[in-house]
């Protein structure tokens, strides 16, 4: 195991209530997101091996690895989508300001309505686009304004394209503008954390470039955690990468720029330089 | 190499003996597929021949009809095919004309049975405390108590309408019964147009449709008065037909620039038969020498002398026992399927428990259709022999229409889960991932997001279990209905009757214009609900798999 | 920011509440069916055993005469007899008229004359058996006289058994059709490519390949004619026989009882009580054994071919 991560994991084990990194300095700001020894498995398979590592606030951080790795499960443990698999087993902590999301008291449907999510197809609801943004807050029994429908749409850069039809279906956009408007409605109810699961991965060029530009915007606001298998992707638009390897492991964790100029671990050195994977 | 120096091997010979014998075994399979196609010709061919009686018609009465009828619904139609818009109203058009032609007469036929004064009871003072609970719901934006609240109150409000009933029903019974039939019909009519309307276009139009139906309602009634006519029909007519048809008429020109002649499809087809009718009367026409008539559909039915015999109480009852049946019925199935779908894990007790219920419910589908006559029979005569009191206690015998629509209920039950969940099966799951990603509960995301979208294939699967649920016989022998019934039922706690209990009974009557006529034009009933239910569902699925 | 720190992650407790007991109420919905099994079985069972204190279980099942109400005699082997005919007579018009139906529209019909047999095959199943019952009576019944060289009587067992055949052709064609259509398209390429025939495909390896499926919906299909009621009640009559042995014909032309017919008739017997009411209940014990048998066994054949190829 790499050097890295043994220094997250044990400074994580210390103090999980101090929020700020202090050992190297490459942590600046407060940590949102922790997990400790976080191991998942699938029925007998093992998905995720003792994965520690904690995400800033306000910043991008990507998950990037090979398929398979467990990038995606690990993302679907941060708001305990994994619950909704059956199969799924979940060993270790995850921390969210502070508070252990696995322990007892926390309901799960509570914790995503803090921590929106936004899916590798686009999936909006076959309902009006108005209705679409609206979703999320009408469970969350909160109040529903133009005002609100308005702001999620601007800021998720789909308003000037769809202003006009906020009352025809929402399937009737194309796939970029369909997966703007999911950012959209996970925005719309003001969640912490957005976690995104190879947003654009389904999309073409010219829109994938578009959500780039908007992940980019949406991190001075909100953390938002990337999992996408395209690495320069990871590095355009990311402020810290994580690398997962096969068998669920997490190899190396730290600020984008040295993972891609200057990676520690020799096999994220293969990865990236496409040796492998 | 054999074959290039050889070419007349016997490989020539070989393959064309095998080409022979393939083109005869395709012939045999469409030779097996005309039989059961052709059986199912013969039988409506033959049925419908002796209910309708073609042969006897006059050459011309063919000509007449086919200039007033056939003629103009061809043309009509062939035009309509080549315009998609066209075509689309003109779906819209037949579902609403026709749809609501056949509620108004459910809607006459059973209101009337069960007594205007009892429905208008329960329906208003039943529906006060869900009023007042959706108000309070309106007025403070919702809380976590109304979804509950909702059926409790229902149910609230239906007991107390049971304690209230004999202090209401001596004031009520002064009330003439078509008003009790404007309150019961045109009330919710109107309201549910000012409704639909009101979402369509505005809340001004939505208030002027609903004034409009209740007027143009009253006003009808109030020239059958004054021409001496029941006025209940006709309150009825205008609430359940004219009502909506023309809000989707006008709905429709208004919205669609073009294909409004799609419009016409079901006028044509209504005023070439009245025209033909009229005509044929006219001219003296010598016509189809047909048991389907009027008096067959409202008189009573008489055991002596068929072509004063009718099915009137047959059909009402039929009516009443699959309606009170799908609301005991569908929702537990739905409910059921929804469960199994999106509740039960794969894993653990629950999982082996969800696994043995799906088998359980596959092998209830095989059950015959006389075990659950049995089945009614114990529950409802003295409850498995454990607790004899218990049904007579609550006023049960096997016999009565609640009983009948409980047991078919069971039997459909099956086949109502079973559709539903392959309904919810076939959603999506990233719909629900997305639901979920927002915050939403479980509940929720089946609420706004599995079950709208699930609707239709459900609802298919419904249509056909009433389908399957109308043609039911054996169960109700088994439970005791009565074969022959002379009087349509009282409301849900009375006897039961249905038309294929008469056709059964009638079926070997000695008298040949039973077996060749009456029971023919029965017959032919059964089998055009059962094929409008059929093509329905067929309908809906189609437009739904090509959505 | 500070607000929303505040807050924790539990949701209020009503909600959660809500969600329990709508969780616990379709949960109920769902166990309803285990009821509705069980109360088939406590029923059929309660009946069955006060019948067997007063007849002998021996007497029952090989007693040759079935006159209930008149004598008091409870033999099943007459009721059974009849069973046999009407579903034989029902197997030989249904099984190879289905199967073939199945094969013609996996492997040969087009789109379009699909989506014209698919419907009419469902609508032959969904007609009323009533009306199937009354079409073999009033119509089948005087045309097989006048076709056949045989003395029908009004009644009669072929008439009965040909209208159960057609009822299950749509059974027998739908589960079959889709066990033909589960062979993967490999298998036919790979005849296809060793040069056979559209006939060889189908009959070589097609129907060979789906040998399960085909029989599980054989399996299933006789179920269906062995709980059939409405057709044998009014088209073969209520005379219980046994068989007609050498003159297999009889068998056909007379009129027969079944299982299900003598449940009927005890049923419309006026005042039926004590051991005539226990005795429709024992029959339809015996009916509700032999089509579970069969289901199950067709469900377990029809799983080993689903293990074959997915």
């Amino acid at each position: 195991m790499s050097e890295q991560t043994e220094t997250t994991s044990s400074t994580a084990a210390q103090r999980p209530e101090v929020n700020t990194e202090s050992s190297g300095g490459q942590f600046e700001g407060k940590t949102v997101l922790e997990s400790r020894d976080l191991d998942v498995y699938y029925g007998e398979t093992q998905a995720l091996q003792d994965v520690s590592l904690q995400i800033p606030e306000k910043q991008v951080t990507a998950m990037i690895g090979p398929s398979g790795c467990g990038k995606s499960t690990f993302l679907r443990c941060l708001n305990r989508m994994n619950d909704l698999v059956d199969t799924a087993h979940i060993e270790g902590d995850v921390f969210f300001n502070g508070k252990n999301i696995y322990a007892d008291d926390v309901e799960s449907v509570a914790l995503r309505r803090r921590i929106g999510m936004v899916f590798q197809h686009p999936n909006p609801f076959p309902k009006t686009i108005y209705d679409n943004v609206a979703y999320g807050l009408r469970v969350q029994n909160n109040e529903v304004t133009d005002d609100i429908i308005e702001d999620s749409l601007r800021r998720a850069a789909l308003w000037d394209e769809v202003k006009d039809q906020l009352d025809t279906s929402a399937l009737d956009l194309s796939g970029g503008q369909q997966q703007r408007l999911c950012i959209a409605r996970a925005i719309a109810v003001d969640p912490d954390v957005i976690l995104m699961d190879e947003p654009a991965s389904a999309l073409d060029p010219i829109a994938t470039s578009k959500i780039e530009d908007l992940i980019e915007e949406l991190a001075e606001e909100y953390t938002v955690v990337i999992v996408t298998h395209n690495m320069q992707q990871a590095a355009r638009i990311s402020d810290k990468t994580a690398v997962f390897l096969t068998g669920g492991e997490l190899v190396e964790f730290d600020d984008t720029n040295k993972i891609f100029e200057n990676p520690e671990n020799q096999r994220v050195e293969d990865y990236i330089t496409g040796k492998f994977g | 190499m054999a074959a290039e120096t050889d070419p007349t091997f016997d490989g020539g010979s070989e393959l064309r003996r095998r080409k022979l014998l393939g083109q005869v075994f395709e012939g045999v399979l469409v030779a097996s597929t005309l039989v059961g196609v052709l059986a199912l010709v013969a039988l409506f061919v033959l049925i419908g021949n002796d209910a309708l009686g073609p042969a006897e018609a006059d050459a011309s009465w063919f000509l007449l009809y086919f200039v007033t009828l056939v003629a103009p619904t061809s043309v009509y139609t062939l035009l309509v095919r080549r315009d998609e818009v066209a075509s689309s109203i003109n779906g819209l058009s037949f579902a609403t004309v026709f749809g609501s032609l056949i509620g108004s007469a459910v809607v006459y036929v059973v209101v009337d049975s069960v007594r205007p004064h009892d429905v208008a009871i329960y329906l208003v003072v039943g529906s006060l405390f869900p009023a007042l609970v959706l108000a309070y719901n309106r007025i403070t934006g919702g809380s976590h108590y109304t979804g509950p609240a909702l059926p409790v109150s229902i149910l609230f409000g239906l007991v107390s309408a049971r304690i209230l009933y004999p202090f209401i029903i001596p004031v009520i019974s002064i009330v003439a019964d078509w008003i009790l039939f404007v309150v019961v019909v045109t009330g919710p009519v109107a309201a549910g147009l000012g409704l639909f309307v009101t979402s369509r276009w505005s809340r001004r139009y939505g208030a002027v449709t609903a004034v409009a139906v209740l007027g143009a309602t009253l006003a009808t009634a109030g020239v059958a008065i004054t021409q001496g006519i029941d006025p209940a029909l006709s309150v009825v007519l205008v609430s359940v037909v004219a009502g909506p048809v023309a809000v989707v008429s006008l709905d429709t020109f208004k919205r669609r620039e073009t294909g409004r002649y799609g419009l016409l499809g079901p006028w044509l087809l209504i005023g070439g038969i009245v025209a033909g009718a009229w005509l044929e009367r006219q001219l003296g026409i010598e016509g189809l020498e047909t048991w389907l008539t009027p008096t067959l559909l409202l008189n009573s039915w008489s055991s002596f002398r068929p072509e004063q015999a009718g099915i009137y109480p047959q059909l009402v009852g039929s009516v009443l026992v699959v309606g009170t049946m799908a609301v005991l019925s569908f929702p537990v199935g739905v409910g059921a399927a929804i469960y199994l779908e999106e509740y039960a894990p794969s894993t653990g007790w629950r999982g082996r428990l969800a696994t043995a219920l799906d088998v359980n419910i596959s092998n209830l589908a095989g059950v015959p259709s006389v075990v659950y006559g049995l089945l009614g029979l114990a529950l409802f005569q003295n409850f498995f022999g454990v607790a004899p009191w218990l049904p007579r206690a609550l006023g049960l015998k096997p016999s009565l229409v609640i009983a009948a629509a409980a047991t078919l209920g069971l039997l459909i039950l099956p086949i109502v889960i079973v559709s539903s969940q392959e309904a919810l099966r076939s959603v999506p799951d990233e719909l629900r991932q997305g639901s979920y990603g927002l915050g939403a509960s479980r509940w929720q995301t089946i609420r706004n997001v599995v079950l709208p979208e699930a609707v239709p294939g459900i609802l298919t699967g419904m249509i056909l279990a009433l389908g399957r649920a109308i043609g039911e016989t054996a169960p109700l022998v088994i439970i005791g209905v009565a074969t022959t019934t002379y009087s349509a039922p009282e409301g849900v706690f009375g006897s039961a009757a249905a038309l294929p209990l008469q056709i059964f009974a009638s079926a070997a009557n000695s008298i040949p214009e039973y077996r060749t006529g009456v029971v023919a034009a029965a017959s032919v009933i059964l089998l055009a609900t059962m094929l409008i239910m059929n093509s329905t569902a067929i309908l809906i699925r189609n437009r739904y798999e090509n959505n | 920011m500070s607000d929303r720190e505040m807050t924790t992650l539990q949701r209020d407790g009503v909600a959660v509440t809500k969600e329990r007991l709508y969780r616990l109420l379709l949960a109920g919905c769902a166990a309803l069916t285990l009821a509705v099994t069980s109360g088939i079985i406590i029923a059929l069972l309660g009946g069955t055993v006060s019948f067997f204190s007063e007849v002998s279980i021996v007497a029952y099942l090989t007693g040759t005469e079935w006159s209930p109400v008149i004598n008091g005699k409870f033999g099943v082997l007459p009721l059974l007899s009849g069973t046999l005919v009407i579903t034989v007579v029902s197997a030989v018009v249904a099984l190879p008229i289905g199967l073939s139906i199945a094969v013609y529209l996996s492997e040969y019909a087009t789109p379009k004359v699909r989506s014209v047999l698919k419907p009419a095959l469902e609508i032959l199943a969904a007609i009323p058996t009533v009306v199937y019952g009354y079409f073999a009576l009033v119509y089948v019944t005087p045309f097989l006289d006048d076709v056949l060289p045989l003395d029908f009587g009004t009644f009669n067992a072929l008439s009965a058994g040909v209208a159960v055949g057609l009822v299950i052709i749509p059974m027998v064609s739908s589960i079959s059709e889709d066990a033909i259509s589960s062979v993967p398209d490999s298998l036919r390429n790979a005849a296809y490519g060793l040069g056979s025939t559209k006939f060889d495909v189908s009959t070589k390896v097609v129907v060979p390949a789906a040998t399960s499926g085909i029989v599980s919906s054989y399996v299933l299909a006789l179920s269906r004619a062995i709980g059939e009621t409405m057709i044998v009640v009014i088209a073969a009559g209520l005379s219980p026989k046994m068989p007609f042995f050498p003159d297999v014909l009889k068998n056909l032309t007379n009129s027969v009882q079944t299982i299900t017919s003598g449940i009927v008739q005890v049923a419309g017997a006026e005042n039926a009580s004590g051991v005539l009411l226990n005795a429709m209940f024992a029959l339809g014990m015996t009916l509700f054994v032999l089509t579970l048998t069969m289901n199950i066994l067709a469900e377990a054949v029809r799983r080993r071919y689903r293990e074959e190829y997915s």
